[in-house]
């Protein structure tokens, strides 16, 4: 609808997908067929056993509608950076407001806010990576636990520095200047969100959401989402976007139920 | 003896445009080299005295002056800090702060503090810590920055492919002129615009410019701002390497205020590359920033200095004139300079370029040069303002003039005869006069400012015969090292005769 997805987004859903659902479950049938054509992106995904530990057999599924007409994705321009321009045949935009073909929001960040007081959910052992690639971000959102390790990765041959906000871990702002740099992080206290900003190239933004639990979810291209292996209760879900803030609902699931969740994001 | 110097300082401050007189701090029961134990309200105190102004009440980088400064002054409660001895995102180490207090940050509105005592420092750096929880939840983290080679092991073709390696030109550009394909579109942290340093301007690195300055700045990058910690991207031996590149880039400023003008016989050279000009001494100028009309700064200052070489013929004067802007900019808004000269019969009665044009302030002998305009023009009027001139409701007088744009310099050759009689009321220079000369510059890639000079004496007679007795040596103290000395007399003299009038 807004802008046709490049393929490259496409791939990057999976990412998502595969990232943001701590215990490994893609929660979409449209991103996992994605995933099969980048068995080496689906490598990195959370498989530890670790991640296993929330005992428990409720879920949360929802989608995330969007109404009203979108804004027009802004053109990003490379010129001032040919290694950047070089890896695009096809025109790139900001992926800023991306409405899927079925009217739901992408790149929202799903996850639960409340209901999960004094569990202790440890770090996976496995990474979370981002990449940089194209000069885009790669995921553009996406989550990560507190204290999981974040592999930051420059696959370009140009200088990227990762300039992260954070306020409520320590901030950094890296020099990425050669192709395969890659730098570990990981940040110590929940955070919605963290913006990762590249200074050299302006156009270049991700959103880190960071949680103290494994229960949480990036829409994708078909803009739902899956909270699964949850304990019995009643939780508030949140969902999170970069230009039109959170929302919230509350839902309440026993064991072996799925609650349902709807959330609808307006153009302003 | 020290209420004379609270007088003396007082009757200054009217003639201290914007400048941060301080007096002596009421801190002084410490004792000079030791740090003395921390005493909060002392810290207070001396903070409300001495940084409040800009900083804020409480810290917040919302004081009364802040709008005024760009850089805008630091919110010192986020605990976000640029020059550090520790790792991106890690507080600043006492000594860290206590070096920012005592050297202040060339090139900015913080000024340096070493005239307070030592003991007052520290008590400062105590209360600034205790504004951010930073301090303990992100403890400094020191970062190794390596063994200095030394200047004798320096090999800047080595620290050149260093700098290309890190891909420094991006925003610094090829040559360090702070012109990089990325320059003109970074922000900092807070969405404000900024701009890379110009790595030639050694006199304005805000944390210093020796070798280990540099080394520090590269491994520890400068929070807040766009420049990255290279700590995981580089071994300290080629930091070192980098930074005495870095170091060979720097250059001098000769900020004499007098530009000496040589004479020729014929007619003047045009072609801004004419070695000609080389027979007359450069004289630079650093510019300042002028607030806008609501009296703010909200943009970086993009043209910061300027040279010129003076020729005359007796006839006719020649400037050349050279300035730094990142951007070639013809379209519109247009790069452009004006050259001020105080009209006929103004002698004496100089307005400050800082303030012009107020209402009332006398009118101006400009001429305008514009990269917008048709190559080899230059336009002179009498004028109260710079608009009437921009826009054609004067048309002005023609003047012969010559530019070229090279790696991030306009140089402009403009051509002006000593006395016009073409120009109503224009100022009428004989080849004996000492003549004051201002500079306007304009950015069109910054369009919402403009840089000014102070006065320059443009001497246009003859040097005398014997021996160079008044010709200007380069100025040894950099920055505002003239200004300080000449406050510094000022207040002794005015402080002498306080002295000669109370006996």
């Amino acid at each position: 609808m807004a802008s046709a997805p490049r393929a490259q987004f496409v791939t990057l859903a999976a990412l998502v997908v595969a990232i943001g659902c701590g215990g490994g479950k893609p929660q979409e049938a449209s991103a996992k067929s994605n995933t099969a054509a980048r068995p080496l992106q689906l490598a990195q995904a959370p498989e530890d056993p670790a991640t296993a530990q929330p005992s428990g057999s409720a879920a949360i599924t929802g989608r995330v509608a969007f109404s009203g007409a979108p804004p027009a994705a802004e053109r990003v321009k490379m010129d001032a950076d040919p290694q950047c321009a070089l890896q695009h045949t096809d025109a790139v935009h900001k992926p800023e407001v991306v409405v899927n073909a079925n009217g739901t929001l992408k790149h929202v960040f799903v996850y639960v806010q409340q209901g999960l007081e004094g569990k202790s959910f440890a770090a996976p052992a496995s990474a979370a990576t981002l990449n940089q690639h194209g000069c885009m971000y790669e995921p553009h959102v996406f989550g990560v636990q507190v204290g999981q390790e974040l592999s930051i990765v420059n696959s370009d041959a140009t200088l990227h520095n990762v300039n992260c906000k954070a306020t409520k871990s320590k901030p950094f702002n890296l020099a990425q200047p050669t192709k395969g740099m890659k730098t570990s992080k990981q940040f110590a206290a929940p955070e919605i969100m963290v913006k990762c900003v590249c200074n050299v190239h302006p156009w270049m933004a991700a959103y880190i959401g960071v949680v103290a639990h494994p229960y949480f979810a990036v829409t994708g291209d078909e803009g739902t989402f899956s909270l699964a292996g949850l304990p019995a209760g009643t939780y508030t879900v949140a969902a999170w976007h970069e230009k039109y803030g959170e929302q919230t609902q509350t839902v309440t699931v026993g064991d072996g139920e799925t609650g349902s969740v709807a959330f609808e994001f307006k153009a302003q | 003896m020290r209420s004379l110097v609270h007088r003396a300082a007082l009757l200054l401050l009217p003639l201290v445009e914007s400048a941060v007189l301080v007096a002596p701090s009421a801190v002084a029961e410490t004792i000079a080299g030791h740090r003395p134990s921390p005493d909060l309200a002392v810290g207070r105190a001396a903070y409300q005295q001495h940084c409040a102004r800009c900083h804020g009440v409480e810290g917040r980088g919302d004081g009364y002056d802040a709008k005024r400064l760009y850089p805008r002054p630091r919110d010192l409660t986020e605990g976000i800090f640029k020059f550090r001895s520790t790792a991106t995102g890690t507080t600043p180490t006492d000594e860290d702060l206590f070096n920012t207090l005592t050297n202040g940050l060339p090139g900015t509105g913080m000024p340096d503090w070493s005239h307070l005592d030592e003991g007052a420092r520290w008590q400062l750096v105590a209360y600034l810590t205790s504004l951010s929880a930073a301090f303990t939840d992100a403890p400094p983290e020191s970062v190794n920055l390596g063994t200095d080679p030394g200047p004798k092991r320096a090999d800047h073709a080595q620290g050149h492919a260093v700098y290309e390696k890190l891909g420094c030109a991006a925003c610094h550009g090829l040559g360090g002129r702070g012109n990089g394909p990325s320059a003109a579109t970074l922000v900092d942290n807070w969405g404000r615009p900024t701009r890379p340093k110009d790595l030639t301007e050694g006199w304005s690195y805000r944390g210093g410019n020796r070798p280990r300055d540099i080394v520090a700045r590269m491994l520890t990058g400068i929070d807040g701002t766009p420049m990255p910690s290279y700590a995981e991207a580089v071994s300290t031996d080629d930091a070192w390497q980098l930074a005495y590149y870095v170091r060979s880039l720097q250059r001098d400023i000769a900020s004499t205020m007098i530009a000496h003008a040589r004479r020729l016989e014929g007619p003047l050279p045009e072609d801004p590359d004419d070695p000609r000009w080389q027979e007359a001494p450069r004289a630079d100028a650093r510019l300042r920033a002028v607030v806008d009309t609501q009296g703010q700064i909200n943009a970086p200052q993009t043209v910061t200095r300027l040279s010129v070489w003076v020729l005359h013929n007796g006839e006719a004067m020649g400037l050349r004139l050279m300035w730094n802007d990142t951007s070639d900019d013809r379209g519109t808004p247009a790069d452009a300079l004006a050259v001020a000269l105080l009209p006929q019969g103004l002698g004496g009665d100089v307005v400050s370029l800082q303030t012009w044009p107020l209402r009332d302030t006398p009118s101006l002998d400009l001429c305008l040069w514009s990269a917008a305009q048709t190559a080899g023009e230059a336009r002179e009027a009498v004028a109260k303002d710079f608009s009437t001139l921009f826009d054609g409701t004067i048309a002005g007088t023609v003047r012969e003039s010559r530019a070229a744009y090279l790696d991030g310099e306009w140089t402009v050759v403009i051509t002006r005869p000593l006395a016009p009689t073409d120009v109503p009321g224009a100022a009428q220079l004989d080849a004996q006069a000492i003549v004051p000369v201002g500079f306007v510059v304009w950015d069109g890639g910054n369009p919402s400012q403009r840089a000014v000079s102070m006065w320059i004496d443009v001497v246009l007679r003859p040097p005398k015969t014997r021996g160079q007795g008044h010709e200007a040596a380069p100025s040894k103290t950099q920055g505002g090292g003239g200004a300080i000395w000449a406050i510094a007399s000022v207040v002794l003299v005015a402080g002498l005769g306080l002295v000669i009038k109370t006996r």
